[in-house]
């Protein structure tokens, strides 16, 4: 069987294993949005009775979700970029020296990872109360948010810093290029997949993180998770969480195609000469 | 910053002195109603029905000018965010709820206001299931747990009523009947009330002893003997869930949530509720006010309107809550009132916990 | 290495792992110092180690931490093991795989409790997996697959969620493994089998210990799985933890989450290790 053929063959199973993977939790959750409150849905019915747009419209007009999503989109931003740029420089060290006790620097900046969650939760908001970061409530979060997913960047980085090859930097320095110059056809090339990676990671992580960014938050700004959580607590509404699910879906995608580009874009140079 | 991280980092456990304490005690109410039409607004933490609850308080909003903020959070997180900014000057939790039992597990007169300031009306309740809230917590919401069937599968005069009821109706049906033994009290409740009629507990005593847990057994041999033919499940919602799909046929629940999921469209409104004869437990949520309350006044305000015996009733009314008052009308409640003979008292603490212990580890980790 | 060099090295670690040390390393000072009786939330501090001793001697601990490291375990291998084939295969651009990739990824921007309710509905007792095994006659009745004693539920979901994860840092790594190597080593007589040994394996090595030891950090201190699809005999101790909690006993959940802690740390490093000697390569 040729390259060619092999390779479509594998593309069509991949892509029925995807729909399953993804179409029958993604056609549910539709559905789900879909139940109408006069008649619940209950397994043992294909198809929800009664389907409406109700609670679609109803969480857009009647709850905190514009504001929600205002802050959230603007939040995991910022805590992306701010993560990515306080990341770089222990990422650059550990991926690109050896020295004593790399190893176990590697592992320490797991530490945020293993905290459990509660304990951050109370004691890291409480840290930042008394630092007197509360007074810029937007602020503390997007500083909270890239400490506690440092993690993710450093390692994901970290990498990315292994894998830029030293005949590319001997041979940009030989040619007399200038640090960034150095930088921008030695290092970034294959920095690229990585900077995606981590943007995105932290940007989803800081999208779904919920305990800090409402003690922190609450009352004044609301993000996207706050009402999940009320949505899935005590009184789990399927339907609306569901809504909530599938309104945070749409703009994600968008994003990650945008950062699937970025990424591909990457890759021409780093086969450099041969193509 | 090292040295400012140090002291902030130990000063985190040591409870500071209350700022606001001393402004209310010396006025008079009409003093306090005055100066809370002043602050003008509130921000009430609660961990429920947030939606309903913002419509339910517009005629607080109406009579006293004040407008009150009801953020959306889940029980987990608004008590984390209490106990994160106890240490703050000022916090942003004017009144906080909470479920009455979780009130226990902290040092109410250093996390919260005194109320004596309240107009004087013996119909509020600060004791409630076992656990007594003092001048510091009142109770605004009561609710009874019990059991949601599907009345297709059993009719009402089949229903168990006895353990022994329970055992037979589980040889006879096995698998119809589920319960969870955490995530939610409806569960426990239910277990709890098993073990109490089976072994004899006493679970208004506290005390804790080898032999008094020794005792229980009998309970957890009950549960160990018909363990093939009940099932365990997730959480209070899931047992719900599992009736309205119709896969069991019976599930411990919380009245006030299955009420409040029927109304929802969440699940089927056929579903049954009733308390079964051996008894089930009652509990609630209350209510009590930060230290570092930043409207102390209007919030004092709002916590006399929400254990008023007029807006008891309304709950009753709106959300079949059982009232919080005793000269409330609770004529409108889901359960009929002979069945609220059955209700229990939550176990006191520590007991109660040791007991949940040794069920987890004689009959759950037994399966 | 000279000064200048450490000097150098240190102040590049300053802004990440400096940071790190310093806010969560104070946090994590408060977390072993709540599991010895300090940072009381209700009542007296004192210097205890009967939290530690009562803990370790319960049966619910001990299993507790078995399964979390099953868990853990698992969750992180199945999940490396599914993306990495497919982030080789990804590699270089062809028609489509752009589409391809960001549908692989999908899953990365689900909630896990939407997933866990949705997953859910399809295995429930009357659910879509029930009618259709019956409608085609394979099951006589509905199955009872919820809360499996197995935790395969908690595993797949946790596959879910984390094969795009391990995707995504794998396709980082593939990506850095240039042509001209891969055609040096070809054009001198090496066969598929030999250039992944001698040059994949060793150059993404680093990605793949990065994504063992995050999914297995996260999936050891699963809460939402486990208490949503995961079985009810027994408990992970992210669970246990919050049940200490919930019943006002901080002390013993800190207990908990040090050894959650301690577990995490431990276990990384193996896991890393072991990777390495899996792969054969050697570090760069």
């Amino acid at each position: 069987m040729s390259y060619a053929r092999l390779n479509s063959l594998l593309i069509v199973m991949i892509v029925t294993v995807a729909l399953i993977w993804l179409a029958i939790p993604f056609t549910m959750a539709i559905l789900w949005s879909l139940v109408d409150p006069a008649e619940p849905w209950t397994a043992d019915k294909l198809l929800p009775p009664v389907m409406s747009f109700y609670r679609w419209v109803d969480m857009w007009e009647n709850s905190s979700l514009k504001y929600a999503l205002i802050s959230s989109y603007s939040l995991a931003p910022t805590a992306a970029i701010l993560g990515l740029c306080l990341a770089m420089p222990t990422a650059f060290a550990l991926g690109r020296f050896n020295f004593a006790g790399r190893e176990l620097a590697k592992l320490l900046c797991l530490l945020p990872l293993v905290v459990p969650p509660f304990i951050t939760a109370i004691f890291f908001s409480a840290l930042l109360f008394q630092l007197g970061l509360n007074t810029w409530r937007f602020g503390a979060i997007v500083f909270a948010h890239s400490i506690l997913f440092l993690p993710y960047a450093i390692r994901i980085l970290t990498v990315s810093f292994e894998n830029v090859r030293q005949d590319h930097i001997d041979a940009a320095r030989d040619l007399g290029a200038s640090p960034w110059a150095r930088f921008r056809v030695a290092y970034l090339p294959a920095l690229k997949p990585g900077i995606s990676a981590t943007l995105l990671i932290v940007f989803i992580q800081s999208i779904e993180e919920f305990a800090i960014a409402f003690i922190i938050g609450s009352p004044d700004i609301v993000t996207i998770p706050t009402l999940l959580y009320s949505a899935l607590g005590q009184d789990f509404v399927r339907p609306n969480a569901a809504v909530l699910s599938l309104i945070l879906v749409v703009p994600n995608v968008f994003l990650m195609l945008i950062l699937e580009r970025l990424m591909r874009s990457a890759n021409p140079a780093l086969s450099s000469g041969k193509g | 910053m090292f040295k400012k991280l140090f002291t902030t980092a130990a000063a985190l456990g040591a409870f500071m002195t209350p700022l606001h304490a001393g402004d209310l005690s010396t006025m008079s109410w009409d003093e306090i109603v005055a100066q809370a039409k002043e602050e003008g607004n509130l921000t009430w933490y609660v961990w429920y029905l947030q939606d309903d609850f913002r419509r339910a308080i517009s005629s607080f909003e109406d009579e006293y000018g004040i407008s009150v903020k009801i953020p959306d959070g889940d029980n987990a997180g608004n008590s984390q965010k209490m106990l994160a900014e106890k240490d703050r000057e000022t916090g942003d939790i004017d009144v906080f709820a909470w479920g009455y039992d979780s009130f226990e597990t902290v040092e109410l007169k250093s996390l919260f206001n005194s109320l004596d300031k309240l107009p004087k009306d013996d119909g509020r309740v600060s004791k409630l299931a076992g656990v007594d809230g003092g001048d510091h917590v009142l109770a605004f919401w009561g609710n009874q747990s019990g059991i949601a069937y599907d009345p297709a599968k059993v009719s009402e005069a089949d229903l168990p009523q006895s353990i022994d009821d329970f055992a037979t109706f589980w040889t006879d049906h096995p698998n119809k009947f589920g319960f969870n033994y955490e995530k939610g009290g409806s569960g426990p409740s239910f277990y709890q009330n098993v073990l109490r009629n089976v072994a004899g507990v006493d679970f208004s005593n506290g005390e804790v002893s080898d032999a008094r847990i020794a005792a229980v057994q009998p309970g957890f041999d009950f549960f160990n003997k018909h363990a093939a033919n009940y099932i365990i499940t997730a959480s209070n919602v899931d047992n719900i869930n599992r009736v309205s799909d119709k896969e069991l046929w019976m599930a411990p629940a919380w009245e006030d949530h299955l009420a409040g999921l029927q109304n929802r469209g969440e699940v089927r409104k056929e579903i049954k509720f009733y308390i079964p004869e051996m008894g089930m437990n009652g509990g609630g949520n209350g209510v009590a006010i930060p230290k570092n309350a930043p409207h102390p006044a209007a919030a004092m305000v709002f916590v006399n309107w929400l254990t008023s015996p007029e807006t008891q009733t309304m709950f009753n009314r709106d959300f079949g809550t059982a009232p919080m008052n005793a000269a409330a009308d609770d004529s409108a409640a889901l359960v009929p009132n002979e069945q609220r003979a059955f209700r229990q008292s939550w176990g006191k603490q520590p007991f109660r916990s040791k007991v949940e212990e040794a069920f987890i580890d004689n009959v759950i980790l037994e399966r | 290495m000279t000064m200048r060099n450490w000097i150098q090295i240190f102040a590049l670690l300053m802004p990440g792992l400096g940071l790190i040390l310093v806010l969560i390393g104070s946090v994590v000072y408060i977390a072993i110092a709540q599991s010895f009786g300090y940072y009381a939330l209700l009542g007296e501090s004192a210097f205890s180690t009967e939290f530690w001793s009562e803990v370790f001697s319960r049966k619910i601990f001990s299993r507790a931490v078995r399964y979390s490291i099953y868990i853990g375990f698992w969750s992180a291998v199945l999940s490396v093991a599914l993306a990495y084939p497919l982030a080789i295969w990804l590699r270089k651009p062809f028609p489509g795989s752009i589409g391809l990739g960001a549908l692989l990824k999908a899953p990365l921007l689900v909630h896990g409790l939407v997933a866990a309710f949705l997953y859910i509905n399809v295995i429930s007792y009357n659910g879509l997996l029930n009618q259709t095994m019956q409608g085609i006659g394979i099951w006589a009745e509905p199955r009872r697959l919820q809360n499996d004693s197995n935790a395969f539920g908690v595993l797949l979901l946790q596959v879910w969620k984390n094969m795009p994860f391990a995707l995504l840092v794998l396709t980082g790594s593939v990506q850095g493994i240039s042509d001209d190597v891969l055609d040096a080593a070809r054009d001198l007589g090496a066969g598929p089998w030999a250039r992944f040994r001698k040059i994949i394996a060793p150059l993404t090595m680093s990605g793949m210990q990065a994504a063992m030891v995050i999914i297995f950090i996260g999936a050891l201190a699963d809460f939402t799985f486990q208490t949503t699809v995961g079985p009810t005999n027994r408990q992970s101790m992210a669970q246990l933890m919050v049940s200490f909690k919930s019943r006002g006993d901080w002390h013993s959940a800190a207990v908990v989450g040090v050894s959650l802690m301690i577990i995490a740390l431990l276990g990384s490093a193996l896991l890393a290790l072991l990777t390495r000697t899996v792969m054969r390569g050697s570090p760069r």
